[in-house]
């Protein structure tokens, strides 16, 4: 069928080759206008990693729980935690407590934590809280405790207050239940305690 | 027998403090032995013993009584008493000394054998086979 003549389809023939001419006229500007963006020279990388030291492996969050050999349930949570050379690991932030077989608990709160599982040992650094539920609340600089039973020993001096008042000793070790007893705090190199006795409102 | 003891009235709320070479709590029950020349002193009474034994009251929330065995030395004022055992209870206020009791003051003596000391009033009261030692003056 013959193309049909007439204004309109030579108008419409024409369009067809203009228009995408203009099209494409309108692209090319498109890439000359826009102005010039640098490449990939700022992208935001971590800092840390510009300074070559690569992000160092590590577990945010860690939660340990296990069971110390007569029984005693012994949880750890801290807020980070670095596997270190020789399979030790370093925490910070950690709170290790200690569930015992007679229901009291011991809680011990330390700024900075080594735990080595070769020799079962948990080292304490950077100021050490020590709650027992017997009301004691202790503060040392540092502490060194056993993973595998309810055993430590402060390294140095050890304060705080105990159910009945202030108490200060040169060291304390936490012994672990023996035949005769329950879990032990002993107290050594000198003990001072201040008790207040409460006024009694019946005087006689 | 009724003898004055450590002179005045002692504040019996005064703060009692203790330091010892050791101290020894238990876990379970909380009770607390502190050994090695224990001293317990509160105002100008002194109370010095091997080995102290306190004992809660029953809300655990103050101590009832420090039990101080194996040779005790009271000393208030100018006055001193020694005994094998002596119980501090601290809400009475009283320390009861048992055990071949010797109370010095001044020149004179009393042995007996139980003594129990008021340190609320200052006094003391003495019992069991009360022996007194007056030493004269020497008469210069």
């Amino acid at each position: 069928m013959a193309r049909a003549g007439g204004a309109y389809s030579r108008v419409i023939a024409w369009l067809k080759i203009l228009l995408p001419l203009a099209a494409l006229a309108l692209l090319s500007t498109l890439f000359l206008l826009s102005d010039s963006r640098d490449t990939l020279e700022n992208v935001p990388f971590a800092d840390a990693l510009n300074q070559g030291d690569v992000a160092t492996p590590g577990v945010s969050a860690p939660y340990y729980s296990g069971m110390t050999d007569d029984g005693e349930l012994l949880t750890m949570t801290a807020r980070r935690a670095r596997p270190l050379a020789g399979g030790d690991i370093e925490t910070d932030m950690l709170e290790a407590r200690v569930h015992l077989s007679d229901g009291s608990t011991l809680t011990l709160n330390a700024q900075m934590a080594q735990v080595s599982d070769s020799d079962n040992a948990l080292t304490l650094g950077g100021g050490v809280t020590i709650q027992s539920s017997q009301g004691y609340v202790l503060q040392t600089d540092a502490m060194i405790t056993r993973t595998d039973r309810v055993e430590g020993e402060t390294e140095g001096h050890v304060t705080g207050t105990g159910p009945l008042g202030t108490l200060d000793a040169g060291r304390m070790k936490i012994v672990p239940a023996n035949e005769n007893g329950a879990v032990q705090m002993h107290f050594t190199d000198g003990v001072k305690l201040v008790y207040q006795p409460p006024e009694k409102d019946d005087t006689p | 027998q009724q003898v004055a003891f450590g002179g005045m009235q002692q504040d019996t709320r005064a703060p009692v403090e203790v330091t010892a070479d050791s101290l020894s709590v238990n876990q379970a029950d909380g009770t607390a032995m502190y050994s090695g020349n224990v001293v317990i002193a509160q105002g100008d009474m002194r109370l010095a013993a091997p080995r102290v034994l306190v004992v809660y009251s029953e809300q655990a929330s103050s101590i009832q009584r420090l039990e101080a065995t194996g040779g005790v030395t009271l000393v208030s004022g100018e006055e001193a008493a020694e005994a094998e055992r002596a119980d501090y209870d601290i809400e009475a206020g009283t320390v009861v000394m048992s055990g071949d009791v010797l109370l010095t003051q001044g020149t004179s003596a009393l042995t007996a054998q139980r003594m129990t000391v008021n340190l609320e009033t200052g006094t003391a009261e003495m019992g069991g086979r009360v022996k007194t030692v007056l030493q004269p003056s020497g008469g210069e």
